[in-house]
């Protein structure tokens, strides 16, 4: 596993273009975009309606073990999941070996107004992912710069 | 690896609790959601378990702190299913793993359990192209209130016998003892690890 590239301002600017633009066309409600181990890396529209950083957690379970339930099935190319309830749907979709795309839209919205653009969007962040990966690979950050504070005891039990 | 978004001055940290089944990971997390202190912003603890409260996917507990001046540190812990027959769902969990607390059952009745879940550990973190080697780990002997408590030396001599020996703690996760001590001491080696190490960043 690779891992993400390390990505620069103007990365996260064609990213978050890309997400917006597909929430504008579509009419869905918000969008994440999350490592497929579970953190979320960003969140456009609504996302104060929900929690996203379980959302995040539970979509990257949920894609991982479709994925995995698919490969058992001999099918190795699964690019979305969908789920439609009452009041909203939920489409995860496949970026590359590292992202996510979750959608979240009212159910009045057309799923497939949703995936159509999600396909436009997901083409669109593989290939900054992809020109990010060209430009530096295999670079990091040096923490050493940062300011740590005492990590002997990060976490306190209440007293 | 860990994840630095330096947009949001957030960096990302997912630790995996495991070990056999029944052995105490869920309320290691079940712990630390009840008595975290108010510094720390705590999410929702999600169990996705059977009727039977049995872990079927995993437990997930998101967790802000401030471990490094001017950025916010959001953890994520995972525990995995223990039962065998869902070692494909644990492979799933340890995926973008950076550090693992194995909680071993301390009765003498579950050493074999115990060795088992671990050299499993080891076979799925193969299966992901990785090494446990180079993933920070903490072992916690928990259970330590039973009469049937195998002693600390035997289970360091079954499982923590490598050539380099990782922090161990006992523990009684039930009454929240060693349970803070084992998730500060891999928060510490993490955190010092990607700070000699550097880390995937997103800006």
């Amino acid at each position: 596993m690779a891992g993400l590239p390390q990505l620069i301002e103007e990365d996260m600017r064609e990213l978050d273009a890309a997400v917006d633009e597909l929430l504008r066309f579509s009419e869905a409600g918000a969008a994440l975009l999350i490592d497929k181990g579970g953190p979320l890396l960003s969140q456009r529209g609504a996302v104060d309606k929900f929690d996203a950083t379980t959302v995040a957690a539970l979509a990257a379970g949920a894609f991982s073990a479709t994925d995995m339930m698919a490969r058992h099935l001999g099918e190795t190319s699964l690019s979305h999941i969908y789920q439609q309830g009452r009041q909203a749907g939920l489409l995860i979709s496949n970026v590359d070996d590292n992202l996510l795309l979750v959608v979240v839209f009212p159910a009045e919205t057309g799923a497939g107004a949703v995936k159509y653009y999600a396909t436009a969007a997901v083409a669109r962040i593989a290939a900054q992912m992809q020109k990010a990966a060209q430009r530096a690979p295999g670079a990091g950050l040096d923490l050493v710069s940062l300011n740590t504070l005492d990590l002997s005891a990060v976490f306190r039990k209440r007293e | 690896m860990a994840i630095i978004n330096q947009a949001s001055k957030e960096l990302h940290l997912k630790i995996v609790y495991y070990g056999p089944g029944k052995g105490g990971k869920t309320t290691n997390l079940e712990q630390v959601h009840a008595n975290l202190g108010s510094v720390q912003e705590k999410g929702k603890l999600i169990s996705l378990a059977t009727s039977s409260d049995r872990t079927l996917f995993f437990d997930f507990l998101p967790i802000e702190a401030m471990a490094i001046k001017g950025f916010k540190t959001k953890f994520q812990l995972y525990t995995v299913p223990g039962q065998v027959i869902y070692n494909t769902t644990r492979q799933l969990v340890l995926r973008g793993v950076d550090g693992l607390i194995f909680v071993a059952d301390s009765q003498y009745e579950k050493m074999a359990e115990n060795v088992e879940s671990f050299q499993n550990l080891e076979d799925n973190l193969r299966a992901l192209k990785l090494n446990l080697a180079d993933i920070p780990y903490v072992m916690q002997y928990n259970k330590r209130d039973l009469a049937s408590a195998a002693p600390v030396d035997y289970m360091e001599f079954l499982l923590n016998n490598r050539d380099v020996r990782v922090p161990s703690f006992t523990s009684v996760a039930s009454k929240c003892e060693g349970v803070f001590e084992s998730l500060n001491m891999i928060t510490r080696m993490l955190l010092n690890k990607n700070i000699n190490e550097g880390s995937r960043t997103a800006v």
